[in-house]
């Protein structure tokens, strides 16, 4: 009864006892670890902020016109903050996976030694998206403010399509680098210049030119009739 | 310096010249429909006005394929008697070449001031090469305040019609005028008459490789010469007529070039600007008479549906760097009745300043900033044809003097948010 109740009971609880004291340990270094690593990027950021205050670096963001940049992407936050924020994550994301290897989990071991391998696609992923965002409100407005000024109607939505247009090209790519739809590249191009020629041979070519230009100038722009005054 | 003067065929014909009292400079770039008469226009004048002088004629040519240079070269004025003419004529030295550089107005004018230094002239004069309107008396208005010793620098000052020179109007003429004190009636006017050493100051700046060089040469001029302190008047030369400019132009880009040459002068001559107070009417020459102007077709209906647009679809990007209350009032005017559309002075000086502290901020690129100025541009066009429908030239004159004033007035809270 003794060795049954030893073999049932109190064996596997003996184990598991010295499967926990033996994980304890590293536990505890894992929570410190992350602990370590929050103190440490919050000190980073705040380093960082105070040597990019120094050395003037939201001054020179402003005149490389890197400030105006990122205003057009949405980013308010200025140059110096941005950079410090991020390193100060970079920081803390380190340290909480150095506690995560430390815990010697074999899964996610193996999964970190994964994302270790697949870190830098993420990161040009991650690169090519900034870009893009950034391109794409740049591109957008571009094609915006010409076609107001060409008297377009539908300038709005030449605007917004540039820059859709931009976007999902940036994120095809990200996708592309992250091995995920890898022919997605190859048909995006083709739907659309597919797209473009098609109505270009609709316009130019079924309709014929002048019809054509006709049709749109009705459609899409004002009438008019020329001034002949010298604007200079 | 070294740049044309050791091509060898100028270097030889410096040699040849020598030294000269007078320089006129003719850029052109396919002008052969009317380079003829302003070369014998010029001709003409510096006989009459200026026999005993030495003078050369410079034309700067672009790159012309319809034969503007060959033209330039084979004018001469045959019977100098037929223009009453009697006394004896120095010949005059005439030069065809093409200018080196960056293409565009500036690069020509690079050449001229270059020669202008070369041959040490005394007064230089440059005209357009479409202008159908010169008469020689034009000469004599643009280098004789020069040669009398007292200026440096002569502005035009023309006759034209109401809705003529619009972006000159409402933007140039009343901005530098506030920013840099001297009433120069026409600053970007394209004819102008400078001393040599003004022309040696100019070779001296390190813009040549810049858009000075492609384009904004005429403000350029005019703002270097008011700031660094030369003495600048404006001689009266009638109307201005010349071939008409290529209808498909873009009016953006033409926004884009001169606003935007103004406003980089902004920031160059900020230390200047800050400083002056009011401004001052600068000594203008010449004998103003009435000139019969052709009638201009403005369609004003056209107009306020661009601003219309403009509003709808800009209105977000505007919203960045003009304030609260210009904003809220340009949606007010989206909605006003035709009739009813204005937009009265003080609202476009806050547009303009707006504009000119967003830029110097770089609050986005500069393309894109400065050519969104132009529903606005269009809108007060509008407003302003709209208001003086009924007007004549004299209170047309007046509209602007008052618009000038308000831009005078609202320099110093431009100056303040420039500062901070």
């Amino acid at each position: 009864m003794e060795e049954l109740f030893n073999r049932l009971i109190s064996d596997p609880l003996a184990r598991t006892a010295e499967r926990i004291l033996q994980f304890l340990p590293n536990l505890v270094s894992a929570v410190l670890l992350v602990l370590a690593g929050l103190a440490v990027g919050l000190l980073t950021k705040i380093v960082l902020k105070r040597i990019f205050v120094v050395i003037r670096l939201d001054g020179l963001s402003e005149r490389v016109g890197l400030k105006a940049l990122l205003a057009k992407g949405g980013i308010q936050e200025p140059l110096s903050l941005l950079l410090a924020r991020i390193t100060g994550g970079l920081v803390v994301f380190v340290f909480f996976l150095a506690a995560l290897n430390n815990l010697e989990f074999g899964i996610i071991q193996n999964l970190i030694e994964r994302l270790f391998i697949y870190l830098p696609s993420i990161f040009m992923a991650l690169v090519v998206l900034v870009l893009g965002y950034l391109l794409g409100n740049f591109l957008g407005r571009a094609a915006l403010i010409a076609a107001v000024n060409a008297g377009v109607r539908v300038s709005g939505h030449v605007g917004r399509g540039v820059k859709l247009f931009i976007y999902l090209l940036s994120v095809t790519m990200a996708l592309e680098l992250l091995g995920i739809g890898r022919d997605t590249v190859l048909l995006t191009y083709s739907i659309t210049f597919a797209g473009i020629v098609l109505a270009l041979a609709i316009a130019f070519g079924l309709g014929g030119k002048d019809a054509a230009r006709e049709y749109l100038e009705k459609r899409l722009k004002a009438q008019e009739r020329d001034d002949d005054f010298h604007h200079l | 310096m070294n740049g044309i003067v050791s091509r060898e065929e100028l270097s030889v014909w410096i040699e040849e010249v020598q030294r000269a009292d007078i320089l006129v400079g003719i850029p052109s770039y396919n002008n052969a429909g009317t380079i003829g008469h302003v070369v014998q226009a010029v001709q003409t004048g510096l006989a009459k006005y200026f026999p005993d002088k030495k003078a050369v004629l410079v034309n700067s040519d672009g790159g012309s394929t319809d034969g503007t240079p060959e033209i330039v070269r084979d004018t001469v004025v045959e019977d100098f008697s037929s223009l009453l003419l009697h006394h004896r004529v120095r010949p005059l030295f005439k030069l065809a070449t093409p200018y080196h550089g960056l293409p565009g107005k500036g690069s020509a004018f690079r050449t001229i001031f270059e020669l202008a230094a070369a041959l040490d002239v005394k007064a230089c004069a440059v005209v357009d090469s479409d202008l159908r309107s010169i008469t020689p008396e034009w000469l004599e208005l643009l280098l004789k305040p020069v040669l009398s010793g007292r200026f440096d620098y002569v502005a035009p000052l023309y006759l034209r019609h109401k809705y003529d020179g619009t972006i000159t109007n409402s933007i140039i003429y009343p901005l530098t005028r506030a920013l840099y004190g001297k009433q120069v009636r026409q600053p970007i006017g394209g004819e102008f008459g400078f001393s040599g050493e003004l022309a040696r100051f100019y070779l001296g700046k390190d813009v040549w490789e810049s858009d000075v060089a492609r384009y904004g040469i005429d403000i350029w001029m005019t703002t270097t010469a008011v700031a660094g302190g030369f003495r600048v008047c404006q001689s009266f030369l009638g109307a201005k007529i010349h071939d008409p400019k290529d209808p498909g132009a873009d009016l953006s880009a033409m926004l884009f070039q001169v606003v935007g040459a103004t406003f980089d002068l902004m920031d160059e001559y900020a230390a200047v600007w800050k400083d002056i107070g009011a401004s001052e009417a600068v000594p203008t020459f010449g004998f103003r008479y009435a000139v019969g102007l052709e009638p201009v077709k403005v369609n004003v209906e056209r107009m306020i549906d661009r601003f219309n647009l403009g509003v709808d679809d800009l209105m977000v990007i505007w919203r960045e760097f003009l304030p609260g209350e210009v904003a809220d009032f340009l949606v007010r005017a989206r909605s006003l009745p035709f009739e009813r559309f204005r937009i009265p002075d003080e609202m476009w000086v806050e547009i303009v300043y707006g504009f000119t502290l967003a830029a110097h901020r770089r609050v986005m690129s500069r393309e894109h900033l400065l050519k969104s100025l132009t529903p606005l541009y269009i809108g007060r066009t509008a407003s302003f044809v709209l208001e003086t429908q009924d007007s004549g030239a004299e209170e047309v004159e007046e509209r602007i003097e008052h618009l000038c004033r308000i831009f005078e007035e609202k320099k110093r809270a431009l100056l303040d948010a420039w500062a901070s």
